[in-house]
């Protein structure tokens, strides 16, 4: 073969070779990848060119039933970095301590996120205008220092604010740092409240700017919907005054719960943990819990077993453990703080579930108004005492009488009539086996004996009168309210509506009523002896002057110790409904471990809830019915004297119902006291101030604790001052326990002081 | 080209050997003129003059191609230029400057007789070295010496390398065409040449020329004819390292050490991530373009995301601008001036004149090929640029220089002149 022929043969090889073979790859290589790949290929740069922004939704109100605002977002922003924008270490480490100083963030954290290959990454949510100010200078320097005009940017970003702070902290919940609902009903109904966050795409170069394509697409956010609550404020705040009064004056160990339920449709009108915590600032525990956390120590540690005697760690291991124990504590405290006693925590009802057991006997007929209970002070079952709290017994009751002595021997009996089978269909009927559905995070389940319900003579005995069982607060007061409505069982719910936007109505949460439990005759007549035990029996300290108050108290032992007094925790509750004749709320008042000395739910619970009911119930515009001896106590609006002559003004106040002191030289009245508006019981003193020196004289309130009802209108007439009277005052026996301005304090002549009383010897 | 003119030419070129059969080296013009070319002196300098004048499809290709990569070129480096230049029209401004000088460079070239470069072939090879040395000396910030500058501007040393190797292998096959099949001859000088050349290459470090380097020599010596068993010996020591290098793992060191390459879309470590990044934007950039590419400018990954898109990976800015069948339609115009520059320098009259040609023309394909393998990430990131599209005016003048040869040969070549 030639030269120039094997050339030309050898070059056509080359041409295949170089042709055929290299483009074909190429080819073949770019198909694959354009066409095969392609789309994935596409996602991935889409993914990278596109800037993708979240555009936060303004999560919905919470309102109570009335319109008034609970909870409400406003309008903050949050700082964002586009961190694939610096250039340079140097300007990531200016950016990074310039932000930790004005966020108060730390330095590390901030320069982690600088260092990130994104063009989004949060550094701080919700700050507030005063930062905001400081950023966008920041802003502007870094524009001016390094050209770097997209690092930092400014964002709408929302912030929960609660209004009312405490008020009902247990129910409505809050949210965390992503605007997420945390607890009660912001976390119940997060997926209503939170709205759908919109969205920025634009399409940026790999600088952050914006490319020069119409790739923007703005999807915008919808705001949540607005959640209306049952819970009325009035109510609530009423509830929380004086359930934080009881909680000092009992020294409540566990807190108190109190629940307020129409018992019609379930609505829970008030429902509160007390003591509660600032909705605002739900992260910061007490000042007492938090001094109990700085005081932990090394014995700590071996008393709570985080080390043991043979353990020989070294001073940094026990600084470690200190600090681990510490922190374990601090979020102990924070979560019992958050917790809904009323719906998470059970307790053995004692008392109150006698109304439970007495219901399952007249409905199933299994006593009559003719069965005889007697008590000798005990109970002998076997080779058991069960002990009453009257130890001296109580004699030959019928039931009605049993259930206003509150006598346990007698409830044993009622008990045993009624049959451990029968027991427990009523208990599961009464809805203590089942969640009672309540829209409210985290409610706990009862603990039954047994799972099955099966259970001993023994263990009938004492559930009889409430105890060794457990329930929740909630389960106890939609029990009494099925006796209260007629004998229905229904839901009880915390939320009423969930509005839009615009403020329409998305969703309405009518009753539900889950069965019928006992029959509307009987519980008419359950509710006719529970007022005679209110008004007259074991619970006359929840007895409010006026209205037809039914109610039950209880005091129950928890055998548990939780404040380390070697004396077992008590109970002390009180529940009831008014009016007896029409029952419309019912209330569950509940204090866990009052150690103020008297643990009895008739000395501690009841006087709370005559309190609150004494507002309550004239708020729901329930009208009045005094007997002849409320008739005299019952307290009238003062009317306006001042500018008056003094004849005319003297004539007014005994026209509306008061005595009359005059006080000072002048002929037209300047002053008086009580003050226009306020309410002075009937045949309360009213002083009028003719000059202003007269008004400068003062009068010392004495000591109205411990009187009688007699001695306590004699003090005060003394004293010259005006006693509004609150408690067990139908009673004989009762005697004052509280008055609302300490003794020793100077007041104007006439200034009202509310005294309480109660009945002693009540041990329930 | 229509099978009427391919039958034809194959006739022509049957024709043409039976008149000249192998004529072997030649230093004359006088060989260059049949007896039906002759011509008025006059149109010998015309541009569409027949016998004299210049092969016009290849020369139409070369604008075509020159045309379209200036474009590419632009709408791949106007947002670069923008953002960090200032000036949009920043590279579209000197690439256009150098291509007019090329082209004119081109032109002058085609009216040089390339017989001279047999005179020169052994000095050019002499600067080759002594730029490839030169560069070593010079101070570089990144370590990797390619360069040598004069002022603004300047050239790679491996430019001249690729041209000087192609010279001098030509002009040693047609002079010692009868001894190719020799050791001595055939295989010890270019074999010589191409181990001192790659040891230079390989203190720049520019492996990727490397590569070229040997496929241009082994290409050269192929065509030159030496025996293919020295070639099979050649793979065969290159499979035998290959071999060795996988046993002692020293292979896959080796390949994580190149940039991670294949694997610029899998995450193993930041660093890695980072060296890919122009690779992987490479790929997203051709995925983007699908079959029919986003438009002529509507590139987006341009914005940035892949570094210098102007230079070695316009062509992905090519491919998600107009696509497969863009990319597709380009490696065509590609193709068929590879395949129109051997068909003129098969039918040039002497054998130095083929071989220059060919190994000419040839370097053109291989880099495409190769410089495509790059940007789709089944080659190491090192370096390859696209003729006629990539930004650089050395390059480029380098390039219209070796195509002025080319034409220069088709002036004379027995070829039929549009």
């Amino acid at each position: 073969m030639g030269a120039n022929q094997r050339l030309r043969q050898r070059t056509v090889w080359l041409l295949i070779i170089v042709l055929v073979f290299g483009f074909g790859a190429v080819i073949s290589r770019l198909a694959y990848l354009q066409l095969i790949n392609g789309e994935d290929l596409q996602q991935k740069a889409v993914e990278q060119q596109l800037s993708d922004t979240t555009v936060s939704a303004k999560r919905g109100t919470i309102y109570d039933r009335n319109g008034k605002v609970l909870a409400q977002s406003a309008s903050v922003w949050q700082v964002v970095l586009s961190p694939a924008n610096f250039k340079e270490e140097y300007q990531r480490e200016y950016v990074a301590s310039e932000l930790a100083e004005i966020l108060s963030l730390e330095y590390e954290d901030v320069l982690e996120k600088t260092k990130q290959n994104s063009y989004y990454t949060v550094v701080k949510r919700k700050i507030e205008s005063e930062e905001r100010e400081k950023i966008l200078e920041l802003m502007n320097k870094v524009e001016e220092k390094y050209d770097l005009s997209s690092v930092i940017a400014l964002l709408d970003d929302y912030k929960r604010y609660y209004p009312y702070s405490e008020l009902a902290s247990s129910v409505i919940g809050f949210t965390g740092s992503d605007d997420q609902g945390l607890y009660g009903v912001e976390f119940e109904y997060d997926e209503y409240l939170t709205g759908t966050p919109g969205r920025l795409i634009t399409a940026t170069t790999a600088n952050g700017t914006v490319m020069p394509f119409d790739y923007s697409q703005n999807v915008e956010a919808i705001d949540g919907n607005s959640v209306v609550l049952t819970i009325d404020e009035t109510i609530q705040s009423i509830i929380e005054k004086y359930m934080q009064q009881a909680i000092v004056d009992n020294d409540v160990y566990n807190r108190g719960v109190c629940i307020a339920m129409d018992v019609n449709t379930g609505e829970i009108l008030g429902m509160a943990t007390v003591d509660g915590y600032d909705l605002n600032d739900p992260f910061t525990i007490s000042k007492e819990e938090r001094k109990k956390i700085n005081a932990i120590d090394r014995d700590y540690l071996f008393e709570n077993g985080y080390l043991t005697e043979d353990s020989n760690a070294t001073g940094k291991e026990v600084d470690e453990l200190i600090k681990q124990a510490k922190s374990e504590a601090e979020s102990a405290a924070l979560s019992k703080m958050w917790r809904n006693k009323a719906i998470s925590d059970t307790y053995y009802p004692g008392s109150v579930f006698k109304m439970i057991t007495l219901s399952m006997a007249l409905e199933e007929s299994t006593i009559s108004q003719k069965s005889k209970f007697n008590c000798s002070g005990y109970f002998q079952l076997y080779d058991k005492k069960i002990g009453c709290h009257n130890t001296a017994g109580h004699g030959t009751q019928n039931y009605v009488e049993a259930l206003c002595n509150s006598c346990n021997p007698a409830f044993i009996q009622i008990g045993q009539s009624v049959g451990e089978e029968k027991f427990w269909d009523y208990y599961q009927s009464f809805g203590f086996s089942e969640k009672t559905g309540i829209d409210l995070p985290g409610e706990s389940d009862d603990l039954f004996f047994t799972e099955d319900g099966s259970m001993g003579p023994v263990d009938l005995a004492v559930a009889s009168f409430g105890q060794n069982f457990s329930i929740t607060p909630i389960q106890m007061i939609t029990a009494a309210s099925a006796i209260a409505n007629g004998g229905k069982l229904v839901q009880p719910h915390v939320v009423k509506q969930i509005l839009g936007v615009d403020g329409s109505v998305v969703k309405n949460i009518s009753t539900d009523t889950k069965r019928q439990v006992i029959s509307k005759e009987v519980a008419r007549e359950m509710c006719g002896i529970l007022e005679e035990n209110a008004t007259n029996g074991s619970g006359k300290n929840g007895y409010v002057a006026g209205y037809r108050v039914a109610g039950k108290t209880g005091t129950s032992e928890k055998l548990t110790d939780s404040n380390g007094d070697f004396v077992d925790d008590y109970i002390a509750s009180f529940c009831g409904f008014a009016p007896a004749d029409n029952p419309e709320i019912a209330m569950l008042v509940f204090f866990d471990t009052p150690l103020g000395g008297n643990y009895y739910g008739s000395a501690v619970a009841a006087p709370v809830f005559a309190n609150i009911m004494s507002e309550v119930l004239p708020y729901l515009e329930l009208e009045a019915q005094y007997t002849e001896d409320e008739a005299a106590n019952v307290d009238t609006i003062a009317g306006t004297y001042t500018g008056l002559s003094v004849s005319e003004a003297t004539k007014n106040v005994n026209a509306d119902g008061f005595d009359v002191t005059i006080k000072g030289e002048g002929t037209t009245v300047v002053a008086q006291v009580p003050a226009a508006g306020s309410s002075i019981p009937t045949g309360g003193t009213v002083v009028l101030y003719t000059d202003d020196d007269s008004v400068t004289q003062k009068v010392t309130v004495p000591n109205l604790i411990g009187y009688s009802l007699y001695d306590v209108n004699y003090l005060a007439s003394y004293y010259g001052i005006n006693v509004s009277l609150t408690g067990a005052v139908n009673s004989s026996d009762s005697t004052s326990y509280s008055q609302s301005i300490p003794e020793g304090t100077e007041v104007s002549p006439g200034t009202v002081v509310t005294v309480a009383f109660n009945t002693s010897g009540i041990n329930d | 080209m229509s099978t009427d003119t391919l039958r034809r030419e194959s006739q022509r070129r049957r024709e043409y050997h039976d008149r000249y059969g192998d004529t072997g080296p030649s230093s004359g013009r006088s060989h260059g003129n049949g007896p039906n070319r002759v011509r008025k002196r006059k149109k010998q300098f015309s541009l569409l003059s027949i016998g004299k004048g210049l092969d016009v499809p290849f020369c139409m290709l070369i604008v075509l191609l020159l045309a379209i990569g200036i474009t590419m070129m632009f709408s791949a480096s106007y947002p670069v230029a923008f953002y960090e230049i200032g000036d949009s029209y920043y590279y579209l401004k000197r690439q256009l400057l150098f291509a007019i000088v090329g082209l004119a460079i081109m032109l002058a070239v085609s009216y040089v007789d390339y017989h001279y470069f047999h005179r020169f072939s052994v000095l050019i090879l002499g600067i080759s070295y002594f730029a490839l040395i030169l560069v070593l000396l010079i101070p570089s910030e990144t370590g990797i010496h390619r360069w040598i500058g004069i002022g603004d501007y300047g050239i790679q040393a491996s430019e001249i390398s690729k041209f000087a190797i192609i010279l001098f292998l030509a002009h040693w096959g047609s002079r010692y065409y009868d001894k190719m099949h020799t050791f001595k001859y055939g295989v010890l000088p270019g074999a010589t040449i191409f181990a001192s050349t790659a040891f230079l290459l390989l203190l720049e470090p520019h492996y990727s020329c490397i590569v070229i380097v040997a496929m241009l020599t082994v290409l050269m010596l192929f065509i030159s004819g030496i025996k293919i068993k020295w070639i099979a010996v050649a793979a065969v020591v290159l499979a035998i390292v290959v071999l060795i290098l996988w046993a002692t793992g020293l292979l896959s060191y080796a390949m994580d050490r190149m940039d991670g390459w294949g694997k610029a879309l899998e995450y193993v470590d930041e660093e890695q991530w980072q060296q890919t990044w122009q690779t992987r934007n490479s790929l997203y950039a051709i995925g983007s373009g699908g079959l029919f590419g986003l438009g002529l400018g509507q590139s987006r990954q341009k914005y940035l995301y892949l570094p210098e898109p102007q230079n070695d990976f316009v062509f992905a800015i090519v491919c998600e601008e107009l696509g497969l069948i863009g990319a597709v339609a380009i490696l065509l115009i590609f193709a068929l001036l590879v395949w129109r520059g051997i068909v003129i320098s098969l039918r040039a009259k002497d054998r130095f004149g083929k071989l220059l040609g060919i190994g000419l023309t040839s370097q053109i394909g291989i880099q495409v090929i190769l410089n495509i393998l790059v940007i789709t990430d089944w080659l190491p990131n090192t370096g390859i640029s696209l003729p006629f599209f990539s930004y650089g005016g050395s390059s480029l003048l380098m390039l219209l220089f070796q195509m002025g040869i080319v034409l220069s040969i088709s002036r004379s070549a027995n070829i039929e002149k549009v």
